[in-house]
């Protein structure tokens, strides 16, 4: 199925705004299994897109295409393209280390290495750039403060990241992810498994970083996927249902199956 | 419509449903009751309509309150967050239709309709059938669902305005007539605009009830037919 754009948000969001990611004809396979059919869609940069549906519907799948984090697991294959400037990363040639610079993903739980703050953040540099201690220490300082992190931690660099309340250890792995100056962030379900309070400093957060990242998130609370994305996708059985405007999804969707979705009438 | 996976949901918003429902036969009751007042100068059907009035607020508050926890409560999406933002408007206007009909029934004793010529009595009358027809009709084709007829319904309001403004003309000829009728003609010239008002309401309520149905607003201007000529009263 072709996802619906309604034709005025077309006009909106595609002649103002770079497309920063395409996806075209995805499909992907779990062994035989299909999780994926068809997908089309356009990402535009430096702008939230929700990807929203129920358990098993693709969508963190989806989100797991768009930087092969896949490929760890075996029996794993995604066919198409996506394209990330317009180049191919599914093709071949692309460097996965470098891919994944320049997409960074933080994941449900908070995965903060065991070590200090500090080197929570620099490890990630240090794969990738050799810099000065002085660099060093301006860049944890910069990724701290980018992921509202500082105020809290800026005493205690050298505590262990695990010592950090679940809502800090998030945004330390926001903080690491930025760390890396990636171009685009894929958040799967980035704060169900916080309290209201952190929750919130994480939208907020979401909501400051896309004036200069490309940010997807993967959420099961649809009024978070209200709050804070530009665009909303609907995802279903492996399909794309239904692509647009948020407020369109949210007030007067087009398609009857997402409207179920999102009133609570599902199955 | 599926029903939601939560029954209570549905039946908080079956109880708004209801309460629009019932807010709309009593709007119907009220402006049938003070025009028949008016005309027939019966002050304790009159009365009857103002004390109505009290029950009109009393469930607008209740809606209000229904609407404003269900929100807090549910987080309505889409159709449902339509329907619940759209009730709490067309209660709004319907209990304006309330407030109207009861400054029409509140006139019944100062008038004297017996003291206005009878033609004049009629061309209320007729007007007064019209918006009634409306009132009855906006709420019953919101409930069927049938946003094709609220379009329509909501064009119909058209013919209420040139019928207010001939009435408008022909109170004016009246009192040019004869200056004793000037009472009961400004009366019923108040009255007449307290009909057209009620009709301008059920134009709004036409128009959230077809946003609700389809989530589209109808364009901001309805046709208008030329009603220029003589003396054309300002809205």
């Amino acid at each position: 199925m072709k996802p619906m754009l309604s034709t005025d948000l077309n006009a909106a969001d595609t002649t103002v705004e770079k497309a920063k990611i395409e996806v075209k004809n995805l499909n992907f396979y779990y062994g035989q299994s299909k999780a994926l059919k068809d997908i089309n869609l356009s990402l535009p940069e430096r702008s939230v897109t929700a990807f929203i549906g129920p358990s098993g519907c693709g969508k963190s799948t989806l989100l797991r295409v768009l930087n092969r984090i896949y490929e760890l697991y075996p029996k794993q294959s995604a066919e198409g393209q996506v394209l990330l400037d317009g180049k191919n990363i599914l093709d071949r040639s692309q460097d996965l280390n470098l891919l994944r610079t320049k997409i960074g993903m933080v994941f449900q739980k908070p995965t903060p290495f065991p070590m200090s703050i500090y080197e929570n953040i620099a490890f990630g540099v240090r794969l990738y750039e050799k810099i000065s201690k002085a660099e060093m220490d301006s860049r944890v300082e910069q990724a701290l403060k980018r992921a509202a992190l500082w105020n809290e931690v800026k005493d205690k660099l050298n505590a262990s990241g695990l010592s950090l309340s679940g809502g800090q250890q998030q945004r330390l792995c926001i903080a690491r992810t930025v760390a890396v100056k990636p171009e685009v962030i894929l958040l799967d379900e980035p704060a169900s498994a916080l309290d209201p309070l952190s929750t919130a400093k994480i939208e907020e957060l979401i909501d400051e970083l896309q004036a200069d990242y490309t940010i997807v998130i993967v959420t099961h609370n649809m009024q978070q996927a209200a709050r804070v994305s530009r665009q909303t996708a609907f995802m279903y059985l492996g399909e794309l249902v239904e692509f647009d405007r948020t407020e369109k999804i949210f007030t007067s969707p087009r398609e009857k199956r997402t409207q179920d979705y999102i009133t609570g009438r599902f199955g | 419509m599926a029903e939601h996976t939560v029954a209570s949901f549905d039946e908080d918003l079956r109880q708004i449903s209801r309460l629009i429902n019932d807010m709309g036969d009593l709007a119907s009751s009220m402006v049938g009751g003070a025009t028949r007042a008016l005309l027939e100068t019966d002050n304790a059907l009159a009365q009857r309509v103002v004390s109505d009035d009290a029950i009109m607020d009393a469930r607008q508050r209740e809606l209000d309150d229904r609407a404003i926890t269900l929100i807090a409560k549910r987080q309505p999406m889409a159709d449902d967050l339509r329907n619940v933002v759209g009730s709490i408007r067309m209660a709004g206007d319907l209990e304006r239709i309330g407030d109207l009909a009861k400054n029409i029934a509140k006139r019944v004793g100062s008038v004297g309709v017996s003291a206005a010529p009878r033609d004049l009595t009629h061309s209320i009358d007729s007007m007064a059938q019209m918006v009634l027809i409306q009132v009855q009709a906006v709420i019953q084709e919101y409930m069927v669902g049938d946003a094709t007829a609220l379009a329509k319904l909501r064009n119909d309001d058209e013919r209420i305005d040139v019928k207010y403004t001939s009435v408008f003309r022909e109170l004016l000829t009246y009192m040019m007539e004869d200056p004793r009728n000037i009472t009961a003609c400004t009366h019923l010239l108040f009255c007449a605009k307290n009909l057209e008002r009620i009709g301008d309401h059920v134009t709004n309520i036409a128009e959230n009830a077809y946003y609700v149905l389809t989530g589209t607003q109808l364009p901001a201007n309805r046709p208008k037919q030329d009603e220029t000529a003589m003396s054309a009263p300002a809205a």
